[in-house]
């Protein structure tokens, strides 16, 4: 007997009755998602056919749900719709039919079948070693117990939402319970944070498609979130960043300006520091997005975002971010800057030649 | 005779373009958190002192002669030329509103180092002709005299005959193969000679063996301050140069943050070359040895003490628990402003702002910060351990009519070492 996640992505799919066509706009669908030319379509078509399913084994910790729901009040017929099929998800406390022992044994038995190869998708912030373990358990195991015995086989992890990628609200000061995100404890795989609060659905399932069609994990951030998405901040993607440049900011979440739809960076916005897809994929289908509903943006996708100061404090700065989280963030703009100075590399050279050395008495004649 | 000229600063702000310049300029999203993190903007509320923009003159000559963009618009005549002008205008951001405390550089979320592009810029700066006299006068006197203000060996050898005389201890000079070279600066020799009193104690007390040199006593690099290379880079030359002298394996910086960066971090980049020796604050130094049982202290200040950290100390190099270390060796009611160690405000005095006339208005303004956190904890003392910060504060609390003395960390620790019997 085939294992289950021996069928082809293209198999099951046909098997749920979808049509050539349908498939072909879901291929569409994900190049434009991934930021792929829609002439790779074809592509990723034949990639996803061929796709086996990975097993997927989702742990959920300390967390609200907000990450599952969001990926599953998506709207049909789109990738978060088909997700469930294009990965044979073995494990999930929120979604699965099974309880109690057998529901345990499901993720096993997936760990087992799949060794090495299966991705672990996790939600939610886990108490770290040094926590008192009882502060989150499952059937009587603590958080990180779990979290680190499915880890050790697999092929990678994916951490959904800002809690698991950094912490998020179990971590806000003072972090009763511990709290650590799982890049904090797995350093011997790779970690994708998908965060945000909750994260876009169609960002988590683009990160999954990247995997099945390429075989690879996406290009990722000094933080861990794939570049694809978290490339550019809220702000330079804003709709009203023309009133921003502009300098023609509300002051109150009812005034002129705020009527007139100016930017809400005095209102507390933290999308210049933000980095996320919202501006661009928007919410709910497209519908709309925090700062298109009027609302300043709250950084949910950046870590520390609970401490990093008032959510209505304009321009607060976020002074708990170390150093190296700074330099992180920074680096992305150094390899910019890296291959423009290689551009320029002889300029540097010519300029660095017709500079003088300056004497005691030219800086004299200056007094 | 050559002289300065715009050409010649177009030039050394090119010279000055590298890759972190590049990204730096290429990454700003233009938030603004720099200026919210700058004392000048923050007290004077003036625009124009946002961070950023004080570095527009160095933009200009990347956007305009190392991007594509910038060439196109040469192409179609839209380029904004820096000219002499500009960097006339510019001369006060650079130097009056900007006391290289870096706090700017720890604030930017794509992790610009605005601080460093201003010393940057400034190299532009003198090599135009518009730096500011005050800076021009130290720089000078530190090549041909030794000293930014001018001091000769003969001025600090009655401080060392005032010290020997009142501590009956020897002040060892040109001592050769002494572990520790210590350096001081102008200003402590004038203004605060007690520090040179304490480290004499407080060495005879561990059993340290140290120098001073007639060779070259001063560290403060007038260079660094002003902004041109070739000025730092001699200045360091004979630092070195004395501590080859006497084989010394350690060199302490004078208690003067930007003099302890300026030797211990840009040095050996100026001169191209590895130190033979290490360099140390005073600070450091008295926590290593407090923490090998070497200085034995009695009693305890019990009035409420707070501490300054001096930007290039704690911020710019780290040194933050040490100072705290020794504060509890001797102090029992020692409270912390409420922004210290790496997010500590600057005094407004440090990167040349304090020799600089000109700048004495907005000098005081940027105290205002540190004037209200001061407030906020009501110390009956501030500590601190950088002269020029000292001078800053005890000057700032006066023009504020504040009742509270300054202290130096070395001396309050040279007050409570066990006498020997
Ligand atoms: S509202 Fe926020 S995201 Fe939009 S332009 Fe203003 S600051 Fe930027
Ligand atoms: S608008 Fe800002 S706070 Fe809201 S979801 Fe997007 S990134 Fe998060
Ligand atoms: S803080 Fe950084 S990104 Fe923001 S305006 Fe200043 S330099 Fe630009
Ligand atoms: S280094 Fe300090 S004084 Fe200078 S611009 Fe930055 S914050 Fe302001």
């Amino acid at each position: 007997m085939r294992k289950r996640s021996d069928k082809t992505l293209g198999e099951s799919l046909r098997d749920h009755g979808l049509s050539r066509r349908g498939f072909l706009k879901l291929c569409a669908a994900t190049a434009s998602l991934m930021a792929l030319p829609p002439s790779m379509a074809p592509a990723i078509a034949a990639a996803l056919e061929q796709a086996r399913r990975p097993s997927v084994i989702w742990l959920s910790f300390q967390e609200c749900t907000g990450c599952t729901e969001s990926l599953t009040r998506a709207h049909a017929p789109t990738l978060e719709d088909l997700i469930l099929d294009f990965i044979s998800l073995d494990y999930h406390h929120t979604l699965q039919a099974a309880s109690g022992e057998a529901a345990e044994a499901a993720r096993l038995q997936a760990m087992d079948e799949n060794r090495g190869q299966y991705l672990v998708i996790v939600d939610g912030s886990i108490p770290g070693p040094d926590a008192n373990p009882g502060f989150s358990t499952v059937a009587g195991h603590s958080n990180y117990s779990i979290l680190m015995e499915t880890v050790e086989h697999a092929a990678a992890v994916i951490a959904v939402g800002t809690c698991a990628a950094f912490g998020g609200l179990p971590q806000a000061r003072p972090n009763p319970t511990g709290a650590m995100s799982v890049m904090d404890l797995v350093r011997d795989k790779p970690v994708i944070n998908v965060p945000g609060c909750p994260p876009i659905p169609m960002v988590i399932t683009g990160v999954i498609a990247h995997y099945l069609v390429f075989g690879r994990l996406p290009e990722l951030d000094g933080y861990g979130r794939p570049l694809a998405f978290y490339g550019q901040s809220i702000h330079d993607r804003c709709y009203r960043r023309p009133f921003y440049d502009k300098g023609l900011f509300a002051e109150s979440f009812d005034d002129e300006g705020a009527k007139q739809g100016w930017c809400l960076y005095r209102l507390g916005c933290k999308g210049p520091t933000t980095y996320n897809a919202c501006a661009t994929m928007k919410w709910n289908d497209g519908t709309s997005w925090p700062v298109e509903a009027g609302h300043p943006c709250l950084g949910c996708s950046e870590p520390q975002f609970w401490d990093a100061g008032g959510f209505y404090e304009p321009v607060s700065v976020p002074l708990t971010l170390g150093p190296a989280t700074l330099l992180g963030a920074g680096a992305a703009g150094a390899v910019v800057g890296g291959g423009l100075a290689a551009l320029s590399r002889k300029k540097g050279r010519d300029a660095a030649a017709t500079r003088q050395p300056v004497t005691v008495d030219e800086l004299e004649q200056k007094l | 005779m050559s002289e300065l000229t715009l050409e010649r600063g177009l030039a050394a702000l090119r010279a000055e373009i590298d890759a972190p310049t590049a990204a730096f300029f290429s990454s700003c999203v233009h938030c603004g958190l720099c200026a919210q993190a700058c004392p000048f903007y923050l007290e004077t509320g003036d625009p124009k002192y946002t961070p950023i923009l004080k570095l527009e003159p160095l933009r200009r000559v990347w956007e305009n002669e190392f991007t594509l963009w910038g060439r196109i618009k040469g192409l179609l005549g839209l380029q904004k030329k820096v000219t002499d002008e500009m960097l006339a205008e510019w001369e006060e951001l650079v130097y009056d509103s900007c006391s290289l405390c870096g706090r700017c550089s720890v604030v930017c979320p794509v992790g610009n180092d605005l601080y460093a592009m201003i010393r940057k810029t400034r190299e532009g700066m003198v090599q135009s002709g518009h730096a500011p006299e005050g800076l021009i006068s130290a720089s000078v006197r530190a090549i041909t005299t030794g000293s930014p203000m001018g001091l000769q060996w003969k001025t600090l050898a009655v401080q060392i005959q005032h010290v020997e005389s009142s501590s009956g201890l020897t002040v060892p000079v040109d001592r050769e193969g002494a572990e520790y070279l210590v350096l001081l600066s102008s200003m402590e020799i004038i203004n605060f000679p007690e520090y040179l009193e304490a480290i004499t104690k407080i060495f005879d007390h561990a059993g340290i063996s140290w120098t001073l040199s007639t060779q070259c006593f001063e560290a403060t690099n007038a260079g660094i301050q002003i902004g041109n290379k070739d000025i730092a880079a001699e200045l360091v030359e004979r630092v070195v140069a004395a501590a080859e002298t006497l084989r010394v394996s350690k060199v302490i910086s004078p208690e003067c943050g930007h003099a302890y960066t300026a030797i211990r971090w840009e040095g050996p980049n100026l001169i191209g070359r590895p130190y033979p020796f290490r360099v140390f604050h005073i600070i450091e130094v008295l926590d290593e040895l407090r923490a090998a049982g070497r200085i034995k202290t009695e009693g305890k200040e019990d009035d409420r003490l707070s501490l300054h950290d001096p930007c290039n100390l704690a911020r710019k190099s780290g040194v933050i628990q040490q100072q705290r270390n020794l504060m509890a060796l001797v102090a029992e009611n020692f409270v912390d402003l409420k922004e210290h160690g790496k997010y500590q405000w600057c005094c407004g005095a440090g990167g040349g702002v304090s020799s600089n006339e000109r700048a004495e208005e907005l000098k005081m303004a940027a105290f205002k910060r540190k004037k209200a956190q001061i407030e906020e904890v009501a110390p009956e003392r501030m500590v601190t351990m950088c002269a020029t910060c000292r001078t800053q504060l005890e000057e700032g609390l006066e023009a504020f009519n504040m009742e509270i003395p300054v202290v130096g960390l070395t001396e309050m620790i040279a007050e409570h070492l066990v006498e020997r019997d």
